[in-house]
């Protein structure tokens, strides 16, 4: 059953996205490490880095679009499990400073010392410990996600109003981290990272490890996606989207299913929040801003929602995109960010790998009712 | 030279104080100096320190002569200027690069010269202080009944028994009964703090708890410690004052919410037609109001740079431009991208998103990212008192604009053929089509009309805010806050949201402070909506299902 | 099935074409780098902080103008590479990483707040290169690859309470600022050094607000209560930069004279004040090391410089701009003085490099990294500019760890060798942690 809930999940097409993925993981950093910088060949440790988020980016998108291509629910708060996720990672390496803080304190974080902690807070206790934070990086968002999708979905607050109250949750979550009473180091967030399991975290070897550990995170929840959505609960959950009333009259618990694929997705994107904070060496509040989230919407719809790779594809560009444009035009960039969106749910509503399939469907199509040259309608199905 | 210069004027200083002193107790009525004398000790005004310069407004003062205090009111106002070679003090009205000057004792005009030539003397907080006082004392007799109330309030802040003789003096003469109060309460200031008989000071006590104010618990707070009766008294009468103010801050409260109501009002009842009507999830409604404010900051430019007479009318000027401008870019929004994407509301929201990061940048760029200057017309600045609630005219205004703003949508939506249209496009956009609706049209004209709202709001925010390219940004969430909590498509769920947001938040920022007040509305409104998905004023009938 | 490979196709192109466009990127630069020196600029052109950063990026650029004029640096001319870091956090740390691993600069001028500096920090740590940090800051930190020429708490607010309390008699305090890290920093060391001076704790009021504050009624009203205990009251204002507009207008509004209750800012300059009305607030004060009303002749020779680079004769300079002047002298001179722009060199050339300020005498660098400079207080005037009332008499050197804080009291840095820390304990005798 788990078994073939598994081998369902990885048809050929998903195959091919996970070995790409696994390929990208042992080969950028053996290029990174192993192969001389002389080489042409070699991958700069700047473009590593870069890449790296990218990849955390990508799978916080692909845990978005599972929830919004595939059930509907469109999320305006999914980076708040991003950072609340990051923050478990954060908690985690600040208490691995030990005392080589500034000040020296074996215990207390410096933000702490200076701002005369005496002890402690309490929800910091176990963060010593890497299981005990991994564990935190997913169930603090899960947690957070299930109490929320409890209630909203169970009071089938739907659509738009459910938008607009995940964006006031991550709002919420702003203000609250913004404020230094709650011991999480306010706006300046928690930064200075050493270690990480006991390597350097600015060594390239462990920058090369946080990157495949991100490309097979990538991976393996990329086939958990894709098992998801070919189960019959994917199906459902299709439906749900599609008419979730006409669902519920068939019989289906609709609420159910939304909140499992909503815990889910909440889990993912705390993990790719974990892998995000080692390698940007900083979190801090702002990841809980609003604006944050809706790009992360942006990324999947640029890059397609409803389908599994688009959300990677629609990351790692835009991103890409913005890293360039910040330098090559840092007077006008947002410019052209701005006509990006604009342009692309005008021209291209299914995002790029919803355009590239159409286009490829219609050209097979075309090919088959060839010679009889066939006017399709350009206009996609709505 | 010229130490021995400063050396001499302080001594000068001292032994006119002493004389003064002496003729202050002699006569204390107004006497007039010599010219003379008097030159000497305005150019004593330019001393070195800010120390000295107190002495020498003292000793000026206490010559009691009657042009003193307009040498001291423009000291006060920085147009007192020293020569920088002739050391002579001198009244200076800036014009151009040139300073037209007035001999400070004659009074007469003494030529106009490059203000290069002339030092400004320097005030600061303390030395303003003793020129207020200074000047009250001067005052206290004169014709203008203002400036005698001004007079009057100047002498109670100082509280020195010195000036009960000439308070006592100006009491006698005093016809005004308001300002007999103030003068007496004054005086009473002045009893507690010299060293009358205790059934004096208590009198005083209850003279002053009668204001029963701040100022008043200011001044009867220092006498809790006091010994005897006078302690007991002031006690009672601080916990008295304390009672009155604790009843008035309620209702402060009250106001303060209803003022961030109307803010919150003004800024989501674009959004209310917009996202409500037209269910377009429109992220660039903050830039709208953002563009509104700019408008308003343009239009006082242009009236400052051609018709400075009419800045007061400077808003009422940018109303219908900032409505119009906005408007325009509304329509231009809805013709050319939002039109491709009715049906689709959420997608709506990433192209109006990106369109907002446009419009931001395109303010950036034309005005740069600082803020920019938007003046208060006279009528918008200072305050006025209801009892202890002090109600600041931008505020109020701003207040009864919203209010405005909302009726007259409500009139506009209700009572005219367009509003009409539009309600049966939002009712059912099939059956109004068929019924010969150029739903086109209107969804063209609804938008622009929510975009000019938003672009009004922007001028009243420009009263009160930041006008900068983030204006929009603060005010987006809490937008969607209020229609959402309000209920989508309904203007009166949008006014009572707002209203009860605004006042929800003021009474828990005092218990909670500011950011705690704001994560509880927000949790609120999280739990809210759980309890009704469809806001306080949700909208009957099948066709919002869609 | 075709798709699939249409997919695979479009995304292993895509991949390519990146990496491939990065490599140009790289390679582009290390072109260009043979005859010129790069100075990076790493201030914020979009998002909130635009609204400070933007005339920083400008200042920049207009001394790397000047200085190529004056025939460049080490016989090659200077070239700026801006980035925007959009005031986003991680994005400070990529471009950070991108100006000194991609483009190859020399220094880097730049970052507004202490978290976009603390996400570089470890950037400029491990790519060991240099970096100017122009703005205020609470202290607590001094790092070898970064030179701070804002003021630290001692070069701001503490001359600011003694002067409120000895010219204006000053007994209650209000310490209001926005709620992040410099303002927590300075007011517990204002707390700390108040009740030292035998300011009852009952006295003192705390009040914190969050970034960009609008909605002011409440917070001035209760001021107005706090004053009115028969003490005098004044307000010392931590209020980060966009939320001063509002809360002074409330202030003007509800009537709080300057006589009665007055303000000392920290962080409100020339270019805050253009955006307001200054008429009602005459008389509240500001704290910095520099004002644009300071009558000196390489002052005025700047502000002319500076209003004919802007074409705008209203163009205004304040206390930020101030130190990028003066850090960018020191850079040059440094550089001059080590005949490389290595950065190893040049860190160690930079302490005890002395350059002309703008308020008519000399900043030198400190050992601790920190400068020297004039206190300056000033009173608003109806101009938007400030009136100077009170200067101290010398040069204060900024310094990195406060005394009056428990964990940082025995705390001090000095770069030069042997020492070489910057958190050296003077009690265990240990550089305790980093580094």
């Amino acid at each position: 059953m788990i078994t073939h809930f598994i081998l369902n999940g990885l048809d050929r097409r998903a195959g091919i996205v996970v070995a790409l993925l696994v390929a990208i993981a042992i080969l950028v950093p053996v290029l990174n490490l192993v192969v001389p910088p002389s080489s042409p060949f070699h991958v700069p440790g700047y473009t590593l880095a870069l890449f790296g988020k990218y990849l955390c980016y990508a799978l916080l998108a692909l845990s978005l679009d599972l929830v919004w291509g595939y059930c509907g629910i469109l999320s305006l708060g999914h980076g708040a499990f991003f950072a609340l996720g990051g923050y478990a990672m954060g908690m985690y390496l600040m208490r691995q400073i030990g005392p080589r803080g500034v000040y020296g304190d074996p215990v207390l974080p410096d933000f702490m010392v200076f701002l005369n902690y005496q002890e402690l807070p309490w929800f910091w206790h176990g963060f010593d410990m890497f299981w005990f934070a991994a564990i935190m990086v997913v169930v603090v968002p899960g947690l957070l996600a299930f109490v929320f999708g409890w209630f909203a979905f169970r009071s089938r607050v739907t659509g738009v109003y459910l938008s607009i109250i995940t964006q006031a949750m991550t709002f919420a979550l702003l203000l609250a981290f913004f404020r230094n009473d709650m011991g999480l180091g306010g706006n300046n967030g928690l930064t200075d990272f050493k270690d990480i399991l006991g390597f350097n975290v600015q060594s390239a070897e462990t920058r090369s490890g946080l990157f495949a550990a991100t490309a097979l995170s990538l991976a393996l929840s990329f086939w958990i996606c894709s098992s998801v959505v070919r189960s019959k609960a994917g199906k459902v959950l299709i439906a749900v989207r599609d008419a979730e009333s006409r669902t519920r009259f068939i019989g289906y618990r609709v609420e159910h299913y939304k909140l499992f694929v909503w815990t889910l997705s909440a889990m993912m994107a705390g993990v790719a929040g974990a892998l995000y904070v080692p390698q940007v060496g900083i979190i801090n509040p702002s990841e809980f801003d609003p604006a944050n989230s809706i790009e992360a919407v942006i990324w999947v719809a640029v890059g397609g929602r409803g389908t599994l790779i688009g959300p990677i594809i629609g990351a790692v560009l835009v991103n890409f995109g913005k890293t360039w444009f910040t330098a090559a035009l840092p007077e006008v960039w947002l410019f052209a960010l701005g006509a990006l969106f604009v342009l692309v749910t005008l021209f291209l509503p299914k995002g790029i790998v919803g355009t590239v399939q159409l286009a490829a469907a219609s050209w097979r199509e075309r090919r088959a009712a060839a010679p009889a040259a066939v006017a399709l309608d350009p206009k996609p199905a709505e | 030279m010229s130490k021995t210069r400063d050396l001499l004027a302080a001594l000068v200083i001292r032994l006119t104080f002493v004389v003064a002193l002496f003729a202050a107790v002699l006569m204390p009525a107004a006497a007039q100096s010599t010219d003379a004398e008097l030159k000497l000790l305005v150019d004593a005004l330019a001393a070195r320190g800010f120390s000295e310069t107190e002495d020498a407004i003292k000793a000026l003062a206490f010559t009691g002569d009657d042009r003193v205090a307009a040498v001291l009111g423009a000291l006060g106002e920085g147009n007192l200027f020293v020569g920088k070679t002739s050391k002579q003090v001198v009244i200076g009205r800036a014009a151009g690069r040139d300073l037209v000057l007035t001999d400070p004792v004659t009074r007469a005009e003494i030529g106009t010269e490059p203000s290069a030539a002339y030092t400004k003397i320097r005030v600061n907080n303390r030395l303003r202080r003793t020129i207020q006082a200074a000047i009250g004392t001067l005052t206290l007799l004169s014709d203008n009944p203002v400036t005698r109330r001004a007079a009057a309030e100047a002498v109670m802040k100082t509280r020195d028994p010195e000036t009960i003789p000439a308070l006592d003096a100006a009491i006698a003469e005093e016809t005004d009964a308001g300002i007999l109060q103030v003068m007496q309460e004054a005086r009473a200031a002045a009893v507690l703090n010299s060293d009358a008989a205790e059934a004096d000071k208590v009198a005083a006590i209850a003279t002053i708890a009668g204001r029963g104010d701040r100022e008043s618990l200011s001044i009867l707070t220092q006498y809790i410690a006091a010994p005897g009766e006078v302690g007991v008294a002031a006690q009672a009468a601080v916990d008295d004052v304390n009672t009155t103010i604790a009843l008035w801050n309620a209702g402060q409260n009250i106001w303060f919410g209803v003022s961030l109501g109307s803010v919150l009002l003004l800024a989501a009842i674009g959004l209310a037609i917009t996202f409500g009507v037209m269910g377009v999830i429109n992220m660039a409604h903050g830039e709208m109001v953002m563009i509104g404010a700019y408008t308003t900051f343009v239009v006082q430019q242009q009236i400052r740079m051609y018709a400075p007479g009419l800045f007061d009318f400077s808003l009422l000027i940018a109303l219908p431009l900032a409505f119009l401008v906005a408007g325009a870019i509304g329509v231009a929004i809805e013709r050319g991208v939002i039109r491709f994407l009715y049906g689709r509301p959420l997608e709506t929201l990433l192209a109006t998103w990106g369109i907002s990061l446009i419009l931001q940048q395109a303010v950036r760029s034309r005005f740069g990212a600082q803020n920019q200057q938007v003046g208060n017309p006279s009528w918008m600045s200072g305050s006025f008192d209801v009892g202890l609630i002090s109600i600041t005219y931008s505020r109020l205004w701003i207040v009864v604009f919203a209010i405005f703003v909302f009726f007259a949508l409500m009139a506009l939506l209700k009572r005219t053929p367009f509003g009409l249209q539009t309600r049966a496009v939002t009712a059912n956009r099939q059956m109004a089509s068929a019924m010969g609706i150029r739903t086109p049209w209107i969804d063209a004209m609804t938008f622009g009309l929510g975009s000019g709202v938003a672009g009004i709001a922007g001028v009243a925010l420009s009263q009160i805010e930041n006008v900068s390219p983030n204006l929009g940004q603060g005010y987006i969430i809490d937008s969607f806050m209020v229609v959402v909590f309000g209920g989508v498509g309904n203007l009166w769920g949008t006014l009572v949201g707002a209203l009860t947001l605004g006042i929800a938040n003021k009474f828990l920022e005092p218990y909670a402070g500011a950011v705690l007040g704001k994560i509880f509305v927000l949790v609120f409104i999280i739990l809210f909506i759980q309890k009704r998905p469809r806001g306080l004023f949700a909208l009957k009938g099948r066709s919002i299902e869609a | 099935m075709s798709s699939n490979g249409t997919i695979r196709k479009f995304t292993t192109g895509a991949l390519a074409g990146m990496l491939a466009a990065t490599a140009l990127m790289t390679a582009g630069s290390a072109l260009a780098q043979e005859e010129t020196i790069k100075v990076g600029i790493l201030h914020s052109l979009s998002g909130t902080m635009a609204i400070s950063e933007t005339t920083l990026k400008d200042v920049m650029l207009m001394l790397i103008e000047q200085q190529n004029e004056k025939g460049g640096l080490l016989g090659k001319k200077l070239e700026a590479v801006v980035v925007d870091p959009a005031s986003d956090w991680p994005l400070f740390a990529e471009k950070a990483r991108e100006l000194i691993s991609q483009n190859g600069v020399a220094a880097v001028f730049g970052c507004w707040t202490s978290v976009s500096r603390k996400s570089v920090l470890p950037v400029f740590e491990e790519l060991n290169s240099v970096l100017f940090y122009p703005v205020q800051y609470e202290g607590e930190e001094s790092q070898r690859n970064v030179f701070y020429t804002g003021a630290a708490p001692n070069q701001q607010a503490i001359p600011a309470v003694d002067y409120l309390e000895a010219e204006e008699g000053v007994e209650r305090w209000v310490l209001a600022g926005t709620d992040y890290v410099y303002p927590r920093t300075t007011n517990k060391i204002l707390e700390a050094y108040l009740l030292a001076k035998g300011v009852a704790p009952e006295d003192i009021m705390i009040n914190y607000t969050p970034f960009g504050h609008s909605d002011w009624q409440t917070i001035v009203s209760d001021i107005k209560a706090f004053g009115s205990a028969g003490k005098k009251t004044a307000v010392v204002s931590t209020i980060n930069g966009d939320a001063n507009v509002p809360f002074y207008k409330e202030l003007g509004n509800q009537g709080i004279k300057a006589e009665d209750i007055p303000v000392v800012a920290f962080s409100v300059g020339e270019e805050e004040l253009a955006g307001i009305d200054t008429t009602p607030l005459v008389g509240h004060l500001a704290a910095w090391n520099y004002f644009q009303s300071v009558e000196d002749p390489i002052n005025d020779e700047f502000i002319a410089a500076w209003k004919a680079y802007k074409g705008k004769d209203t163009a205004v300079t304040n206390d930020p701009m101030e130190a990028h002047y003066i850090g960018f002298n020191m850079w040059v001179k440094a550089v001059e003085a080590a005949g490389t722009t290595d950065s190893d060199a040049v860190i160690d050339a930079l302490v005890g490099v002395a350059v002309p300020n703008l308020s008519g005498g000399y900043s030198s660098m400190g050992p601790n990294h920190h400068i020297t400079k004039p206190v300056l207080i000033g009173e608003i005037q109806d101009d938007g500019q400030f009136e100077i009332v009170s200067q101290t008499p010398g040069l204060v050197l900024g310094d990195e760890w406060s005394d009056y804080l428990e964990g940082s009291k025995d705390l001090i840095s000095d770069w030069r060798k042997p020492l070489a820390c910057g958190n050296f304990n003077v009690v265990t005798g240990k550089c305790g942690g980093a580094s």
